[in-house]
C-alpha cells in the first residue's frame, strides 16, 4: 500500500508541477483548493518551495540549489536583489532586519516570507543568472555538495566540480530521477580534506587512486534524522573520476527500485543498507544497475581528513581566512554567523567579490561564504572593508563554530528558537568564555528538534531543541551532547545532558570549557579530550548554570504566530495574506504539512 | 522518540516503578496513528532517565478507535475533577 505522497507524486510530480504553481501566482493564494493544499504544497518542494509554519499560512520558504555551493560571478547580486524585493515580512527580525539570505549546511540558500503570486517574477530573476530551484526539495536529488573549493584548491586529489556538473547535468537538470522514494543527498568530494562531508550523505564519493587511476570510493547510506544517526557505509567500490556518473546513476536507479515507499519514517537509503547489508547493495548495483565490472576500493586519503574533525592536525577544519589557491590566487572564507546575511550585506559582498576577485562567491557546509580568486594586490585591500568587521575572516572560535537551523522562527518541527539564540549565544560566549590560545575551532551546532538540520550530532557541543520547567514555567531547553566530529574516524555526539533551560546552556558550556581547560594534556583538542572520558565523567562535565547571559525567547515560541512580533499571539497573525502583506479576510488553518 | 513541534507532550511528569525502586522523572508523550492507513492509535512514552537497572526504552499502547476514545473521555473527566479541586483550594 503507498501513502498518501506517493500517490500525490504519481499525479503530478517533477516539471509538470510548474505550469500549475504558475496558475497559483496568476490567481493568488486563494486559487489553492484548501482540501488540496497538503498535496500542493508537499509538490511544489520539487520546485524548491516550502509552506511556512502555523500562523505564516500563504507564505513560503524558497531553497535555491547552487551546485557545490558555487555562485558563478553575478549571481550572488541576483539573490541579494530577489531577497530584498521578494523575501520581506510583515514583521522584522530583530537581529537580521526585514530581509536576508541564509546560507544552509548544504550550501544552498534559503529566502522566507515568499508569496506565491511573486513566485513566477522571482524565477525569471533568479533563472536569467543561471540560478534554479528545481529538486532544491522533495523526493529528489537535492543539492550536491563537496569541498566548497573545488577546482581551486591546492589539496585536491580529483577534480570533484567536473563531477558535480557532470552530476547537474545528468540529474539535477532533467526529470530523469525525478521521483525517488525519499530525498536523496550526494556528496563529491575531490580534496585529501574531507570537506565534502560524504559520511552523512546517502551517497558519497571520496577522492582515492586505483592502480596509478584518480577516482573515487563510494560510501551508501549516511544520514542524521529521525533519531537515527548513520554513517555513510563503505561498498568497496572504487570508481575512475570519469565513469562516476554512471555508479551514481546506478545507485540513483537502486534507490529508486528498492527503496521504501509505504512508510517514509523508514524511506532513506540508510534503511535499506541497514537491511541489506552494504556486500548486498555492491551485490544489486553491479548485478543490476552498472553496465561495467566494479572495482573494490582504491586506496583513499581518509587518515588526512581534517574537515569539522576536530582533531589536531595541518588540515582545514573549515574555510575561514586567506588561503592559497592552486593557481597562485587566493580565496578568503569569511564567518557568517549562524549562516544568515541582510541582503545590503549581500549586495556589498557581490560588489566586494567584483571588485577584488572575479566575481564568484562559494558557500560552505558551515554556513559560511568565501570570496575565491583573490590576487595578491587586492588583499589587504579586501581585508580592510567595512564588511569584513561583522564577517570576520579570523573570528573568536565560538563565532566562527557556531551552526543553527531554520528553527521556530519559521519551520514547522522545530520546538524552539534557534538562529537569534544561537547568535546571542555565541556573542555571550565570545565575550565571557576563553579557550586556550592556539585553539581556533569550536563548533556549536544548534538544532530545533531531531531532524538534525544544524547537523547537531558531529560538533564539539551539540544542542538539540527541547523543553523543560523551570520555576514551575515550561521553558525552551536543550539536550546536550559532546564528542561528535568527522575526519579520519567520525563519531556522533553522546548526548550527556537532558532539558537544561535555554538560559544555562552558555553557563554549560563555559563550565565545560573551563573543565577542559584546566584538565587537557598538552594542546589536546577538545575533541581527544572528550573521548577519554567515561561516561560519568562526561554527565559530570556538564554543570548547567545561570550566567549573565540573558535570554528573552523562554517562552514558547512554536505557540506564537512569529516570535518576533510585538502581538506574537498566534490569533493576531495576519496571514494569510495577499501578496503586499495585506490580510485576507478568511481564516483558515493550513499549517504545513511536516517532512519528516 | 523522535520530538518535534507534533510531539503531543514535549514535556510530562512521571514515574516509573519496579518491584524495588521509584524513580520521579520527565519524559515526552505522543499520541498519533501511522499516517498511511493506521490500524490503530498509538500512545508513546519515554522517560529521560530509568530507575537503576532498567534500560532505556519507549512504552507504547496500541489502542483501538474504542479504547482511544475511553481513554480520553476518562482524562477529560479526570482533568474536570482536577480543574475543580483546583478551584475548590483556590476559593479557600
Amino acid at each position: 500500500m503507498t501513502t498518501d505522497v506517493e500517490d500525490w507524486k504519481d499525479d503530478i510530480y517533477g516539471t509538470d508541477i510548474r505550469e500549475h504553481i504558475e496558475r497559483f501566482a496568476e490567481d493568488g493564494w486563494q486559487s489553492i483548493p484548501a482540501e488540496e493544499r497538503d498535496a500542493w504544497f508537499e509538490r511544489f518542494k520539487w520546485y524548491g518551495l516550502y509552506h511556512q509554519r502555523a500562523g505564516q499560512e500563504s507564505y513560503f520558504m524558497m531553497r535555491i540549489g547552487t551546485p557545490n555551493g558555487v555562485l558563478e560571478p553575478g549571481q550572488l547580486r541576483v539573490v541579494g536583489e530577489v531577497a530584498k524585493e521578494y523575501a520581506t515580512g510583515p514583521v522584522d527580525n530583530p537581529e537580521f532586519g526585514d530581509s536576508w539570505a541564509d546560507f544552509t549546511t548544504r550550501q544552498s540558500i534559503q529566502l522566507h516570507w515568499i508569496k506565491v503570486e511573486d513566485i513566477v517574477e522571482v524565477w525569471d530573476a533568479l533563472e536569467s543568472a543561471g540560478l534554479s530551484t528545481v529538486q532544491a526539495c522533495g523526493d529528489s536529488w537535492r543539492n550536491i555538495v563537496g569541498c566548497p573549493v573545488a577546482g581551486k584548491d591546492e589539496h585536491e586529489h580529483v577534480d570533484a566540480l567536473e563531477t558535480v556538473h557532470e552530476f547537474q547535468r545528468e540529474f539535477k537538470e532533467n526529470d530523469r530521477y525525478k521521483n525517488m522514494p525519499r530525498k536523496w543527498k550526494v556528496a563529491v568530494t575531490g580534496c585529501v580534506e574531507g570537506c565534502g562531508q560524504g559520511e552523512i550523505n546517502d551517497l558519497a564519493f571520496d577522492p582515492a587512486t586505483k592502480e596509478g587511476v584518480k577516482g573515487y570510493n563510494v560510501r551508501v547510506g549516511g544520514g542524521l534524522a529521525r533519531n537515527e544517526p548513520r554513517l555513510a557505509r563503505d561498498i568497496d567500490v572504487f570508481v575512475p573520476h570519469e565513469k562516476a556518473a554512471k555508479v551514481a546513476d546506478g545507485m540513483s536507479a537502486l534507490f529508486e527500485a528498492y527503496g521504501n515507499r509505504e512508510d517514509r519514517y523508514s524511506a532513506r537509503i540508510k534503511f535499506l543498507v541497514d537491511e541489506w547489508g552494504a556486500e548486498k547493495v555492491r551485490r544489486v548495483l553491479q548485478d543490476e544497475f552498472v553496465d561495467f565490472e566494479l572495482q573494490s576500493a582504491g586506496e583513499g586519503f581518509r587518515e588526512s581528513y581534517s574537515y569539522n574533525s576536530g582533531r589536531e592536525n595541518d588540515g582545514h577544519d573549515d574555510h575561514v581566512g586567506v588561503h592559497p589557491q592552486a593557481d597562485g590566487k587566493n580565496y578568503i572564507g569569511l564567518n557568517v554567523l549562524v549562516g544568515r546575511m541582510g541582503t545590503e550585506d549581500v549586495l556589498e559582498l557581490a560588489d566586494l567579490a567584483d571588485e577584488y576577485g572575479s566575481g564568484e562567491v562559494r558557500l560552505t557546509q558551515r554556513q559560511n561564504v568565501i570570496v575565491t580568486d583573490v590576487p595578491d594586490e587586492n588583499l589587504d585591500d579586501l581585508l580592510a572593508a567595512d564588511l569584513l568587521v561583522d564577517y570576520e575572516p579570523d573570528p573568536s572560535p565560538f563565532m566562527r563554530g557556531s551552526i543553527a537551523c531554520t528553527g521556530t522562527e519559521f519551520c514547522s518541527l522545530s520546538i524552539v528558537e534557534t538562529k537569534n539564540r544561537m547568535v546571542r549565544y555565541a556573542r555571550h560566549l565570545r565575550d565571557t568564555v576563553s579557550l586556550p590560545d592556539e585553539v581556533e575551532d569550536f563548533h556549536v551546532h544548534l538544532s530545533g528538534c531531531t531532524a538534525s538540520c544544524a547537523q547537531p550530532q558531529i560538533a564539539d557541543v551539540s544542542l538539540r531543541g527541547m523543553k523543560t520547567r523551570k520555576d514551575g514555567e515550561p521553558v525552551e531547553a536543550f539536550d546536550l551532547g559532546l564528542g561528535g566530529g568527522l575526519g579520519e574516524n567520525p563519531r556522533f555526539a553522546d548526548w550527556v545532558g537532558e532539558r537544561i533551560p535555554a538560559d544555562e546552556v552558555p553557563g554549560a558550556i563555559g563550565n565545560i570549557v573551563e573543565t577542559y581547560e584546566t584538565e587537557r594534556e598538552d594542546t589536546e583538542t577538545f575533541r581527544d579530550y572528550i573521548e577519554r572520558q567515561d561516561e560519568d565523567a562526561l554527565e559530570d562535565l556538564v554543570e548547567p548554570e545561570e550566567t549573565s547571559y540573558e535570554d528573552p525567547m523562554m517562552h514558547n515560541t512554536k505557540r506564537t504566530w512569529y516570535p518576533y512580533a510585538e502581538d506574537d499571539d498566534m490569533a493576531s497573525s495576519p496571514a494569510p495574506t495577499d501578496r503586499n502583506d495585506v490580510p485576507l479576510d478568511q481564516g483558515g488553518d493550513d499549517a504545513a504539512p511536516a517532512d519528516d | 522518540m523522535r520530538v518535534n513541534a507534533y510531539t503531543t507532550l514535549d514535556i510530562v511528569d512521571a514515574t516509573i516503578r519496579t518491584a524495588d525502586d521509584e524513580a520521579t522523572v520527565v519524559g515526552v508523550a505522543n499520541a498519533t496513528s501511522a499516517r498511511e492507513n493506521p490500524e490503530h492509535v498509538q500512545l508513546r512514552f519515554e522517560a529521560d532517565d530509568q530507575p537503576d537497572g532498567v534500560a532505556r526504552h519507549v512504552d507504547e499502547l496500541e489502542l483501538v478507535p474504542e479504547q482511544a476514545r475511553d481513554l480520553a473521555a476518562a482524562l477529560e473527566t479526570h482533568a474536570d475533577t482536577v480543574e475543580a479541586a483546583q478551584a475548590d483550594d483556590a476559593d479557600d
